[in-house]
């Protein structure tokens, strides 16, 4: 009799997945805490792997970064120019949403000019621009105009193309709806076409701002002459890890700070959305 | 006296000539009466959707007319006209109580009034609690009951509904339906209702035109001699049965027709027999 039980025993699953899985309340690791676990592990790797394993000419520890990251906040030129470059981000994103939203509408909501325009958009959305950044920088000098139209045209047109597919996943039966309830152009448009929109201009947004990013501080990096692009030039050749690393993450940080005011701003007016 | 006369009407789909051109409708006649409520029954593609969209004014038929209190329909009539569509067509980012008033907004109608009329439309289809809401947050019922609030407020003399009920569990749609008798037997309008249940059909309907399989054309018009509101007693009468069984027949024919059409010979046979048809 002992031997049946003990042999049925053993061929139940192990313990672990028998288990009744914890209710949330009852588990001791919150995502939030792994995730900051996790970082902390990444960090701790960093500073193990470049004091005792890197080259001080090229990397540094995050403990020195850190205080370089201080120090730098009060050299006034490197201030100027990373204030600068957030500058160009905010101008180059304002432009390019603004303009991508007017002309997505204009050919998306107009069948004969989507018909006319829509491949060629598709076309030049393909073409990878960082070949022809030295055309910006003869164009529009190495200021600050050249960084921002780098970034624009990094962006627009995702910005349009997002628009023009959201046009065609407009709900046909509000429209219809609409139509018969006696919406006029203008009622339709503002009521129905535009409302629907909102997640989609929210999805244009974040690509816009990806694309921002990549086109103005490529174009900053490209210019080595003047802004970020001479202090990273600077602190790299002459072998300053530390100081490089500071910017880097000075402007990395402000990156992560305008995605977030995008994220804040779509969760605020998509609410009725999930 | 009649309100809406549907005159040969007729309505294809796709380029002229096409092998893909599909004829939806076939010279579809029918009157409807001032007052009655009017059900559309008829195998699954033989246009009932099409003739209540050109009916509607959304659609335009390919020949034949259409005519409202004798004038012809080329565009929507918001002010005769409501429309009740089969699936949801709620707007989600606005308010069950925005959505029932954006009809009356649309015919600028003053604010105050505009408060008024959805409230109590709101109030009649028994969601005056949800007013607050937004459209995710109801079940699929109570989604088709401010479809209906909505369609209602615009105080319309016609009602078209197409499969209002349709998503529904039998339980629910045979309570609104007892629902919509009521109100029909209180407000008067003309309600033109698409279905494919028998019996819904059946205990809604003062008359019940079935369609024949496409090209749609009716077939019969059946008359259903009961007074409104309907009552349950009505539902369970040996008189609704029958009628049923007598749908039931004139249906199944058709039914089997379309099935026997895509069965068969696929997309390829019946376009050869379209051609055929045409010589
Ligand atoms: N926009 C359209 N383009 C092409 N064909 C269409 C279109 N709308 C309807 N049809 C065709 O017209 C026919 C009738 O469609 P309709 O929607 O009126 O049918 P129905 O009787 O309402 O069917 P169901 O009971 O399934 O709703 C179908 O065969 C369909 O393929
Ligand atoms: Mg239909």
């Amino acid at each position: 009799m002992s031997m049946n039980v003990d042999s049925s025993r053993s061929l139940r699953p192990p313990r672990s997945l028998v288990k009744r899985r914890p209710r949330r309340e009852e588990r001791r690791l919150s995502p939030g805490m792994a995730r900051i676990l996790v970082i902390l592990a990444m960090v701790a790797a960093w500073e193990i792997g470049a004091r005792f394993f890197g080259d001080p000419l090229f990397v540094a520890p995050p403990s020195q970064v850190a205080v370089a990251l201080v120090g730098l906040l009060g050299v006034k030129g490197v201030m100027i120019a990373v204030g600068m470059a957030l500058l160009e981000l905010v101008v180059a994103f304002a432009v390019a949403v603004v303009l991508g939203v007017a002309i997505g509408l204009a050919v998306g909501l107009n069948r004969f000019w989507r018909g006319a325009l829509y491949p060629i958009i598709v076309t030049i959305y393909a073409v990878p621009q960082s070949t022809i950044l030295p055309l910006f920088v003869l164009l529009f000098g190495i200021g600050a105009a050249t960084k921002i139209a780098f970034g624009i045209t990094h962006s627009v047109f995702a910005v349009i193309l997002t628009l023009i597919a959201g046009i065609q996943n407009i709900d046909p039966t509000l429209l219809k709806c609409a139509r018969a309830m006696g919406a006029n152009r203008r009622q339709v448009l503002v009521s129905v076409i535009l409302p629907s929109l909102v997640p989609t201009i929210f999805t244009g947004m974040r690509l816009a701002m990806a694309g921002v990013l990549l086109g103005v501080l490529l174009a900053e990096l490209y210019v080595s002459s003047a802004g970020v692009g001479l202090y990273t030039q600077t602190f790299a050749n002459s072998m300053q890890p530390a100081k490089l690393f500071a910017l880097v993450t000075l402007l990395a940080a402000a990156a992560v700070i305008l995605n977030e005011l995008c994220r804040m701003a779509e969760a605020r007016f998509t609410r009725w959305h999930s | 006296m009649i309100t809406i006369e549907c005159e040969k009407v007729s309505k294809s789909f796709g380029p002229r000539g096409s092998p893909h051109r599909t004829v939806a409708l076939d010279n579809a006649s029918i009157d409807i009466e001032r007052g009655e409520l009017l059900c559309f029954i008829g195998p699954s593609g033989c246009g009932k959707s099409t003739l209540l969209n050109i009916i509607a004014g959304l659609a335009e038929p390919t020949s034949g007319e259409v005519l409202i209190d004798g004038t012809p329909v080329n565009g929507p009539l918001p002010r005769k006209i409501a429309f009740v569509f089969q699936e949801s067509a709620l707007f989600p980012w606005r308010t069950v109580i925005d959505n029932v008033k954006l009809g009356l907004a649309f015919q600028q109608v003053p604010k105050g009034e505009r408060d008024d009329r959805a409230s109590e439309a709101l109030q009649a289809v028994g969601l005056a609690d949800f007013a607050n809401h937004y459209p995710r947050q109801l079940s699929g019922g109570m989604k088709q009951r401010v479809q209906l609030a909505r369609a209602l407020c615009l105080g319309t003399d016609i009602l078209l509904m197409d499969e209002p009920f349709a998503a529904l569990d039998e339980q629910t749609r045979m309570v609104m339906g007892e629902d919509l008798s009521v109100l029909l037997a209180r407000t008067g309008k003309t309600i033109v209702f698409v279905t494919h249940s028998l019996v819904e059909a059946v205990f809604l309907a003062d008359r019940v035109a079935v369609f024949t399989a496409r090209p749609g054309r009716i077939k019969t018009v059946l008359s259903v001699d009961e007074e409104h509101p309907r009552k349950q007693s009505f539902m369970k009468s040996a008189k609704l049965a029958e009628m049923r069984n007598e749908l039931y027949d004139l249906l199944h024919d058709e039914v089997r027709k379309t099935m026997e059409l895509r069965g068969e010979a696929g997309e390829s046979g019946a376009r050869a027999q379209s051609r055929g048809l045409r010589r």
